[in-house]
Order: structure tokens, then C-alpha cells, then sequence
């Protein structure tokens, strides 16, 4: 799995626009500041054309270091979901810029973009899953994109069925599937393809408090194998008791970032 | 889009989706196969009667009278005369008693002839048929022999020709037309088709967008779709029309029978040697640009969501 995610890190390296560590911004020395940030944005700002309350994000900078875990927190509509957006290059900042893997994504052509977002695993409230399909099959699609070899496609899925607990439902269909399992297939169709990054945008959003928990669970055990793990959630429970880094975004303005629970109303 | 397997999913996924919408699949194979059945008739068509035009072109020839009072002689100079042009491919001869027998036989009753007795009416009917070897020549040449000595009059098939030419022209423009226009609907119907695709698969195209598919990834299944739909469009009338070439023909020829005494089609071998790698182009490349095009469309709509 490893020599995996080193493949897949070195081909998405492989470009020009790289960042050098001393291109980085400036900040503060604390006790993780010398492992290499995943995630950069530098002073960005998103404003959507056409919106009524058009600005989403106003002049936001922070930065995520390798094998981090970080919660992005905020009521509704305060630009959680955007900042998921432009991490996945789906839309582009009006200003400032963003860096993952050391890469500024303004500068990504777009055939490129498509082997950027291969080493981002992805999971949505709303799981998006396929629904009639099984779950080996959702699983596998996610292979199937990439152009996985037929051989090495039951050998990683049934990996990351393992992981998240489903190698026995792997042909039941998501609905027959309970909110938390949907979710768990989710999250290995998102792991499938050894992203270096997961987000995850309310992956709690449709689960009772007992699902919330595993999925949390899981995502910290997926955190503690390597993979950097970003969670947008409003789930203030979770976010206190899990005592990970908290960016608190407020009207498209981070008011707070700190280790620790949700405080910030 | 880098092996085998990529190649293989996509495929069995552009099948699928024909399964996925069956009505609008079979909507667009059957206009498609309506529009290259046609293509066929009117290839048929136009094939033949240009092989026929080519036929009466060299097998219909002109007719020379002699004056009055011609000795059978100076026929015999007039006949040695015309065969040395190098533009006449043969001269026959026919008696003014031989063409008064073929009249009272394809014409008048047995009775109605025996009143005549042994009167011969068309007695200065007495003629060559000449034939040439390009009819080009014919008009330049049927004013050359009109004016040798001994000549009365020459009838040419000029009008014939003409006429099979202005009917040979409105033929082509009509089935361009007519094949254009089913050309325009087919490729309407399989852009709906790959529409109605695109909006079933919605979902999953935004979930390939999100976990890394290439763009040729996304499109292939469709495009696989849109092929397939016009290869079946265009194997099945060419197989009805295979089946029913000779019997298309005779009805085609039933038309045009009183223009020609004889009949003479153009081989199946030869018609399909060129029908079969022109449909299938033709229904391949449609299903494959209907599909291109409706995909540019309905791709960048689901990108801008």
C-alpha cells in the first residue's frame, strides 16, 4: 500500500509548478511546523458570480501539514463546503492561491486535474453512491477510472472492504445498505485509489449519533495509517471529543484555528 | 485511457447504456435504418439507371432512310462507307419487306394484315442501324451521314438520351435531399439518445469527475454507444436490401420498362462492394459525430453544476 501511495505522489509531483519548502508562507513555529504541508492556501477569496451573498470565502490562509487531521467547522453557508470545492479544483479562487502536495493548483491544465483529484479520496453527506450497483462494484469503479488492471482490482477492494468492515456485504446493494454502512462504502471507494489526502464534507451529516461515532473512528484510523484527513462537519459532539485541530470559518472568515473543541459560535 | 481493462469497461458500459435506454436506442437505430434503407433504394436506383442509360447509350443507335429509288448497290457503298468511320461500331441493314414483317407482326392482325395482300407500305422503310462505339459521337455523326448521298433522313436518340440524362439529374438531387434529411433526423435522434444517456448517468459522470477519470473515460461509453447505434443502423437494411435487391430492381424497372427493350441490372457483388463501406461509414461516422458533439454539450453542463 505504501509503494502505492509513493507511485501515485510521485506522478503527481512530477510537474513544474512544484513549491519549494521556502516558497511556503511564513508562520509560526509550533511543534508540527516541521513536517511538510499538504495543504496551502494562501489569502484566498472566492466570490460566485451571479450569487446573492456572492463572497463565500474573504481572504482566508492556512495550511495543513502531512498526516494531519483537521476539522473544518462553521454554521451553514459560511464557506466550509467552497474551501472542499477548491481543494478539489471543481472551482477556482477569485484570489489567492492554493497548494496541495507542494502543487499550485492555478497552475494545473486540465488534463491534469484529473490525476490531481486521483490522490484525493473524496466522501459526501449525501454518499453518492451508485445505487444499482453493489458494493464491490462501487468500490471497484472508483479502480475501473483509473484504469486499475483487471488482476489488481479484487486484490484493493477487498483491502479496503476489510478496512471498513464490509467484506462480508460486498454484494448487497446501498439500499439495503443502513446510513453508516452506505457511508463506510463511501469512504472505500475514497480510499480505494491510496489518496494522500481524504475530505470529507459532512460525512456525518445523515448519520444517528452511534454511526457518526464509527465513521469518526474509522477516519481516525485511516488518519493513523498516513493518509491526511480533512473533515468539514457542524458536528460540535464529534469535534469536541475528538480533540483534533479546529479551523472555525465564519461568514468566509477564519475567526478561529486551534487544537482542541469547538468553541467558536 | 492506458489499457486493455479501461477499454473493455468502457465498451461493456457503452452496451449498457443502449440496454439503459432501449426506447430512444431503438427509436435511433430504426430511423437510422430507415434512412440507409433508403440510402440503398436510391443507390439502387440511380446505379441502375445509370448502367441502363449507359446501355441504351451504346446499344441504342440511329436509324439512316435511303431516298427514293436507291439502288441495292449503291446500299452496299453507302453501308461499306459508314463502317469505315471509326466512331461506328456496326451497321445493319434492314430490308423495307423485313420491316414491314416486323410491323404486321408486332402491330396488325393476322386479318387485318392479309387485306394489305402483297402491298408493302412501308416500301421506302429500307434503313441501317448504326451503332457507335461512344455516343458522344452520335449527334456530329448522325449529321455527317444525314448528308452522304443516298441519305434521306436519320433518326437519332438524342431525345432518349436526354431525357434519361434530366432524369438521372433530378434522381441524384432527390435522394440527396431525401437522404439528407433522414441523415439530419438520425443524427437528432442519436443525440437524444446520448442526452437521455448522459442525464441517466449524471451521477456517476460527477462522481468519475471527482475520483480522477480522464475526459476520453468519461466520454468512451457513449461514444461506444453512439458507434454501435449506427453500425446496427447501418448492418441492418444493408442485410434487408441484400435479401431484396433483385426484387427492388424489377420493381424499379416495372418504372422505367417502356424506355428499354431489354433489361440489364448491375451485379449484387458490385452494387455492394460499394453499398456495404459507404453505409457503414456513413452510420458509424454519424453515431460517432452525434455522439461527439451532444457529449461537448452536455459534459460542460455538468462541469458548470
Amino acid at each position: 500500500m505504501k509503494k502505492e501511495k509513493e507511485y501515485l505522489q510521485d506522478e503527481f509531483y512530477d510537474d513544474e509548478d512544484m513549491m519549494d519548502e521556502a516558497d511556503y508562507p511564513d508562520e509560526e513555529a509550533d511543534d508540527y511546523s516541521m513536517q511538510t504541508p499538504v495543504i496551502v492556501m494562501e489569502h484566498v477569496s472566492k466570490e460566485y458570480e451571479g450569487a446573492t451573498d456572492s463572497q463565500a470565502l474573504n481572504d482566508v490562509s492556512f495550511r495543513v501539514r502531512k498526516g494531519e487531521f483537521v476539522f473544518i467547522v462553521g454554521p451553514s453557508g459560511s464557506g466550509k463546503s467552497t474551501m472542499i470545492r477548491l481543494m478539489m479544483k471543481e472551482v477556482s479562487p477569485t484570489e489567492g492561491r492554493i497548494y496541495v502536495a507542494g502543487k499550485d493548483l492555478a497552475g494545473l491544465k486540465k488534463r491534469q486535474v484529473c490525476k490531481y483529484r486521483r490522490n484525493i479520496g473524496i466522501v459526501f453527506q449525501d454518499f453518492r453512491l451508485l445505487q444499482e450497483r453493489n458494493v464491490y462494484e462501487n468500490v471497484a469503479f472508483a479502480q475501473q477510472v483509473i484504469g486499475a488492471s483487471a488482476r489488481r482490482i479484487p486484490k484493493e477492494v477487498s483491502k479496503v472492504l476489510n478496512l471498513v468492515g464490509l467484506s462480508n456485504k460486498f454484494r448487497s446493494k446501498p439500499t439495503e445498505l443502513s446510513g453508516g454502512e452506505q457511508q463506510r462504502v463511501a469512504l472505500a471507494r475514497a480510499l480505494v485509489n491510496n489518496p494522500m489526502i481524504l475530505l470529507a464534507d459532512e460525512p456525518t451529516g445523515n448519520l444517528d449519533p452511534q454511526n457518526s461515532w464509527e465513521i469518526m473512528e474509522l477516519l481516525e484510523e485511516i488518519n493513523k495509517r498516513g493518509t491526511t484527513v480533512v473533515v468539514v462537519t457542524h458536528n460540535q459532539e464529534i469535534v469536541n471529543k475528538m480533540q483534533k485541530r479546529v479551523i472555525s470559518v465564519h461568514n468566509g472568515v477564519i475567526v478561529e484555528d486551534k487544537r482542541g473543541g469547538y468553541t467558536h459560535e | 485511457m492506458n489499457n486493455i481493462s479501461s477499454f473493455a469497461y468502457c465498451f461493456h458500459q457503452g452496451i449498457k447504456n443502449i440496454g439503459r435506454n432501449k426506447l430512444f436506442s431503438i427509436a435511433s437505430v430504426a430511423t437510422m435504418t430507415a434512412c440507409l434503407f433508403l440510402f440503398g433504394v436510391m443507390y439502387f436506383l440511380l446505379v441502375n439507371v445509370r448502367f441502363m442509360l449507359l446501355e441504351a447509350e451504346t446499344n441504342v443507335g440511329i436509324t439512316a432512310f435511303f431516298d427514293e429509288g436507291v439502288t441495292q448497290e449503291q446500299i452496299n457503298e453507302l453501308k461499306t462507307k459508314i463502317e469505315s468511320y471509326d466512331e461506328v461500331k456496326s451497321v445493319t441493314y434492314k430490308s423495307a419487306e423485313d420491316t414491314w414483317e416486323e410491323y404486321k407482326e408486332s402491330h396488325l392482325t393476322e386479318e387485318l394484315a392479309s387485306t394489305f395482300g402483297d402491298d408493302n407500305p412501308l416500301e421506302d422503310s429500307a434503313s441501317f442501324t448504326i451503332f457507335f462505339k461512344s455516343v458522344d459521337s452520335q449527334q456530329e455523326m448522325a449529321q455527317k451521314i444525314a448528308e452522304l448521298k443516298g441519305i434521306r433522313k436519320v433518326n437519332d436518340t438524342e431525345d432518349l438520351v436526354k431525357t434519361l440524362t434530366r432524369m438521372n439529374h433530378i434522381l441524384s438531387i432527390g435522394s440527396i435531399a431525401i437522404i439528407g434529411l433522414l441523415l439530419c433526423i438520425a443524427t437528432f435522434l442519436i443525440s437524444t439518445t446520448v442526452t437521455m444517456g448522459v442525464s441517466v448517468r449524471r451521477k456517476e459522470i460527477s462522481i468519475m469527475h471527482l475520483i480522477g477519470a480522464t475526459d476520453i473515460f468519461v466520454r468512451a461509453p457513449f461514444l461506444v454507444e453512439g458507434v454501435v447505434i449506427g453500425l446496427l443502423g447501418a448492418c441492418i437494411p444493408l442485410s434487408i436490401l441484400y435479401a431484396l435487391y433483385y426484387k427492388i430492381i424489377e420493381l424499379i424497372a416495372s418504372k422505367f420498362s417502356s424506355l428499354f427493350n431489354t433489361l440489364n441490372f448491375v451485379k449484387t457483388s458490385q452494387v455492394f462492394g460499394v453499398l456495404a463501406p459507404v453505409s457503414i461509414c456513413i452510420g458509424v461516422g454519424i453515431g460517432f459525430l452525434g455522439s461527439y458533439f451532444t457529449l461537448n454539450k452536455q459534459l460542460r453542463k455538468i462541469r458548470q453544476m
